[in-house]
């Protein structure tokens, strides 16, 4: 029994913070449920934030480059936020460049741009 | 025999040491006696001399140390090594020299006397190479070590706007420490905008490009942007000459652009007072 990430609605956002290191299981899983999300609720926008994440591996990286894209498919935005040095040397490293995605330094920025971008 | 070297050696120490410093000032580099005064020159010389007689008289540990001394000062005065090997065989050669003159050495005992010095002499060079080495050593890690410190700040000029001045070679090493330092920097000072200042790197080729590059994208992904200012007009023709891609990153030719473009793109701009 793996645990799932909760997914929260706020207007016509859905917010995401991920606490822990993700499995390949839970990001396979939260990929899914992201999708179903967004599907049902028909958000504009999409903050995931990654303040509590020190560590990140190539596959959980292409998971989440897919998610973006995935979201953008279906008509949301996607903001990511607080990656943290270490994450974003990993990331470059990897050569994973997430070049379509925005990103904030806090989840309070993210949704400040994402406001902006959605042009409330 | 070794009792006969040193008998010569200690009897006619002054005049060894007034024909070496003639020697000396003949052989030696060009650079090195322009480095220092004539006084100190032959101060030095008398101490060099005097380390190598001393070889005779002291312990081998009492000798190490004095070498080790000797030698930091040497490297401080910027003495070249050649010329310390060099005054070494130039030593050796005086004593030769004087004991055939005097007789004490024959064509029968010169094997023997070869032996003897060769056995003195090697122990030594290896000594004073060595000791000579271990301080270069030290002094190159002691200015590492200055030189990583002095490597890259990252000066928060405004809310929400840093600057990061680079100044001289960007290599692998250092590349990677502007990297730590720059997204460190920036999530603790809740930078939205920075501000990388090239004017003081002298040669921008791929290499350094790449670690450029890098270090933007590395910083929007943690959610600032980053703008590459100071890029000079000969950095500009070989960026393009090179075919580097620079596209994704702003850049801009001077701080003062830059930093305008950010205020701008934090919303903000700095006006005259009106009086």
């Amino acid at each position: 029994m793996n645990m799932r990430i909760p997914i929260l609605k706020l207007h016509d956002c859905l917010l995401i913070s991920i606490q822990w290191e993700l499995d390949d299981q839970t990001a396979l899983q939260f990929q899914e449920d992201l999708l179903h999300k967004i599907h049902e609720t028909s958000a504009r926008g999409v903050v995931i934030d990654f303040t509590s994440i020190d560590f990140i591996d190539s596959f959980i990286a292409k998971v989440l480059g897919d998610v973006i894209s995935m979201s953008k498919l279906m008509g949301a935005k996607v903001v990511i936020t607080g990656i943290q040095p270490a994450v974003a040397i990993t990331l470059i490293e990897l050569g994973i460049r997430l070049e379509e995605v925005m990103t904030a330094l806090d989840l309070e920025k993210g949704l400040e741009k994402l406001q902006r971008e959605l042009g409330d | 025999m070794r009792k006969k070297i040193f008998q010569y050696v200690q009897s006619h120490s002054d005049e060894i040491l007034r024909e070496w410093i003639e020697l000396m000032r003949g052989e030696a580099d060009e650079r090195a006696i322009q480095a220092m005064s004539d006084h100190m020159f032959v101060k030095t010389s008398s101490e060099f001399v005097q380390l190598v007689m001393s070889n005779f008289s002291d312990s081998e540990q009492k000798f190490n140390e004095r070498a080790i001394d000797f030698s930091e000062k040497i490297v401080r005065l910027g003495w070249p090594l050649t010329m310390i090997t060099e005054g070494l065989r130039v030593f050796g050669k005086i004593v030769e020299r004087g004991m055939q003159q005097t007789g004490a050495i024959d064509q029968y005992s010169y094997i023997d006397f070869t032996t003897e010095i060769n056995n003195w002499m090697f122990p030594m060079y290896r000594t004073i190479t060595e000791a000579y080495t271990t301080s270069w050593e030290r002094t190159i890690s002691l200015q590492k070590i200055a030189l990583q410190e002095l490597s890259a700040p990252l000066i928060p000029v405004f809310d929400k706007i840093s600057v990061m001045p680079l100044v001289g070679t960007i290599d692998t090493e250092r590349a990677r420490q502007i990297m730590e330092n720059l997204l460190e920097g920036v999530v603790n000072h809740r930078a939205e905008v920075v501000l990388i200042d090239i004017t003081g790197v002298p040669v921008v080729d791929t290499m350094v490009a790449h670690h450029i590059i890098q270090a933007a994208e590395a910083v929007r992904l943690v959610g600032a942007k980053c703008t590459i200012v100071g890029i000079r007009p000969e950095i500009a023709q070989t960026i393009v000459n090179l075919g580097i891609n620079l596209e994704d990153v702003t850049t801009t030719s001077t701080m003062k652009k830059g930093v305008e473009q950010a205020l701008a793109a934090t919303s903000r701009q700095i006006v005259e007072v009106q009086e």
